[in-house]
């Protein structure tokens, strides 16, 4: 007897202790079916969708996340537009907007009833360890995609998981789950070939914690909302680019800023001269990768580039230099918002001295129409006063408060040193 | 002698016809005694009867197109002092006494000094060689590869050569529609001119756009050039080598200036932003200067900085 029972408590030992047995992407699929739903955002005049994406059932089990790109549409015209969610048994049932984390790229929305049971999260696996991103892609039903956790990428400010798996459009928002069944992230983005992202579930885990109301009350300025959070997240970005300690780069007679964060990446863009040509150029460009979904009109802010370019000539005369070296002073910010978006530009001029030698300067700014307080800023400085060589610098960052950008131009002038 | 002259205008053309004494008719018909062609003017349109106290009499002959003297139609009118203008259908005459003062007489442009541009053939064989040059220079301090004289020749071609010689050939056409003569070497030389004074415009204004940091004097050279310059100078032509008034001169050149001013005004940038009032780019003062003269003091970092702060975003577009 006291055998029998002694074998009873060493298998519930065993049984306690054993680890969960790792699903199957079936098996993945059929625990998660009725968790997933595909969220639409539709025209309250049309009764059509304008967009589709991904969520799933989290927090209290009234809630859904996805992704903020998904119902940014709410974001723009909040009469016209409304949400609502279709479950893989074809339920519907409208939804409201509870709380937004524009920088990453979450929205968490509520429903009237409870929908079902939420879903758990869980933190990163193993580099390498199986995950299965599930969703409704190309509005065709809900599918499991099968892949591998490539890690995350330091580069997108830690807030972006390499997944080795194919998503694809539709798929947004919706839950990337671990051998277990647990989510750890939340379907963002396609490169294709299979290379997509995901946002790390603790970014949720934290949406959720913090949210205190059931929906955005109907007052709230939304785009104000949206404005305060980029700017603050940008704000953030630049006070860890100020305090770090950043590389240096040489590019002949200057020692520049190099990479200034691990979210910067550089490389060389030199174009390629022909054999004809009388100067040499070189140039090297950085940008970085960490940024933000604004919203359908606008896509992404938070871009950060910086372009150095060096060209030099002993064949050619001074004017014939100065003439070329003008030519090639017309640095613009690339993207090319439309009027209802931004304002003009406003730009001014100064000779600054940077380490012993004078640059022609330019600042500009413009600001975003509907985001208080959002602005573009474009910075060149060109090196003068040298018959046979020349130096731009070219500095921009989209959708930041400008006061808290220049401190960065700044340093960038004062880390900016001229070898004779 | 006839004491009177009728001054027809015609066509920018005048031509004058003695008035005899006693009674005079005008119209279409080719029984007067002076026959106008012009369809407006009817077959006997006009009498004009001087009598012997020296009283001139106008009596009005048409139904249509009833004769104005002065702007006013008349049935009949004594004149009083002369000259008198009269209009009889879309053609204007002037009544003018014998002894009528004439303008003074303006020289041929070929009949003057050897050291005038427009004087001697050789003026403008210089003046094309000279903007050759200056396009061939442009082109040198332009270039930034190689140094390929078929390159300068087909930029010398298709910059200079065609250019200059499309607009003396059209310009040259027009002023043989206006004046029934050619006059190629004149026209040359002035083409050339402009082309030169051009050319120094656009240096000038583009130091003093580095000089002052700002892009007025461009944009002012580019708007006055084509609004003030270019019919300027074609009115100049026009009053001192095609010998025409100048009010007509004047609205001539506004005529020929338009299609090459209309088009490239509108095209202009400033033009572009004054339409459309928004620009997606930044307009920054991307000029550089070898010389580097400028008015605007240097300034350190900190001082930059600090001025910065000042900057507003542009204007919303409407």
């Amino acid at each position: 007897m006291r055998q029998g029972l002694f074998a009873v408590f060493l298998l519930a030992l065993f049984a306690i202790a054993a680890p969960a047995a790792a699903l199957d992407s079936k098996e993945i699929y059929q625990l998660n079916q009725d968790r997933v739903v595909q969220v639409r955002v539709l025209n309250r005049e049309t009764g059509k969708k304008s967009s589709i994406g991904s969520g799933f059932i989290v927090g209290d089990g009234r809630q859904i996340a996805t992704n903020y790109h998904v119902i940014s549409q709410i974001v723009l015209e909040p009469e016209l537009f409304y949400i609502s969610y279709i479950s893989n048994d074809g339920t519907e049932g409208e939804l409201t907007l509870a709380a937004l984390d524009v920088a990453h790229d979450l929205a968490l929305l509520s429903a009237e009833q409870t929908l079902g049971d939420a879903i758990q999260m869980s933190p990163l696996p193993p580099r390498g360890a199986p995950i299965f991103a599930m969703g409704n892609p190309l509005d065709l039903g809900l599918s499991i995609a099968v892949g591998t956790n490539g890690g995350i990428l330091n580069q997108t400010d830690d807030s972006r998981i390499l997944f080795s798996g194919s998503l694809n459009p539709g798929m947004s928002g919706g839950p990337t789950f671990n051998e277990f069944g647990a989510a750890i992230g939340i379907n963002v983005a396609t490169a294709r070939n299979d290379i997509s992202f995901i946002v790390p579930s603790r970014f949720l885990t934290e949406l959720i914690e913090r949210s205190t109301a059931e929906r955005y009350a109907d007052n709230v300025d939304l785009k104000a909302e949206v404005a305060r959070q980029v700017i603050a997240y940008e704000n953030r970005y630049i006070e860890q680019l100020l305090a770090s300690d950043w590389q240096e780069l040489n590019l002949r007679q200057f020692q520049l800023p190099g990479v200034i964060s691990p979210t910067v990446r550089c490389w060389d863009n030199s174009a390629k001269l022909n054999a004809v040509a009388r100067y040499k150029r070189y140039q090297i460009r950085c940008a970085n990768q960490n940024h933000v979904y604004l919203d359908a009109d606008n896509h992404f802010v938070g871009r950060l580039s910086y372009e150095y370019y060096w060209l030099e000539s002993d064949e050619l005369n001074p004017v014939q230099f100065y003439n070329l070296y003008e030519s090639l002073n017309k640095d613009q910010i690339e993207t090319k918002p439309g009027r209802e978006i931004v304002s003009n530009f406003n730009c001014e001029t100064w000779f600054i001295e940077v380490s012993t030698q004078e640059m022609k300067s330019n600042l500009c700014r413009r600001e975003y129409l509907d985001y208080p307080g959002m602005s573009d800023v474009l910075f060149t400085a060109a090196l003068t006063g040298h018959a046979d060589r020349g130096f731009f610098m070219t500095l921009i960052m989209t959708g930041v408060d400008f006061d808290s950008a220049l401190p960065l131009i700044q340093k960038f002038l004062e880390e900016t040193e001229w070898t004779p | 002698m006839d004491s009177l002259i009728l001054e027809i205008s015609a066509r920018g053309l005048d031509r004058y016809e003695p008035v005899k004494f006693g009674t005079t008719t005008i119209g279409r018909a080719l029984d007067n005694d002076i026959i106008l062609s012009d369809p407006t003017v009817a077959p006997h349109h006009l009498q004009i009867v001087q009598h012997s106290d020296q009283s001139i009499e106008l009596t009005n002959l048409a139904e249509i197109n009833p004769t104005q003297v002065d702007r006013q139609p008349i049935d009949t009118s004594v004149i009083g002092t002369l000259p008198v203008t009269i209009e009889i259908g879309r053609v204007q005459l002037r009544l003018l006494a014998r002894d009528h003062a004439v303008a003074a007489t303006r020289p041929l442009a070929a009949s003057r000094s050897n050291r005038h541009p427009f004087g001697h053939a050789y003026w403008a064989l210089i003046l094309v060689l000279i903007c050759l040059l200056v396009s061939g220079t442009d082109f040198f301090l332009n270039s930034y590869n190689t140094f390929k004289w078929s390159d300068l020749l087909k930029y010398l071609l298709r910059e200079t050569i065609l250019t200059i010689g499309g607009f003396v050939l059209a310009l040259s056409i027009l002023e043989r529609l206006l004046v029934n003569r050619w006059e190629i070497r004149q026209m040359l030389t002035s083409v050339c001119l402009i082309y030169l004074l051009f050319t120094a415009a656009m240096f000038l204004a583009n130091n003093l756009d580095y000089l002052l940091s700002a892009s007025w004097p461009s944009t002012l050279l580019h708007f006055g050039w084509y609004l003030l310059i270019v019919p300027g100078a074609i009115t100049l032509y026009l009053v001192h080598i095609s010998h025409l008034p100048r009010n007509r001169s004047l609205m001539l050149a506004l005529l020929i200036a338009s299609p090459i001013a209309m088009p490239s005004i509108l095209q202009s940038s400033q033009m572009q932003l004054l339409l459309d009032n928004f620009s997606p780019a930044a307009k920054y003062h991307s000029n550089l200067s070898y010389m580097n003269w400028h008015l605007r003091k240097r300034v350190d970092i900190d001082s930059f900085i600090e001025q910065a702060r000042q900057l507003e975003a542009g204007e919303a577009a409407d």
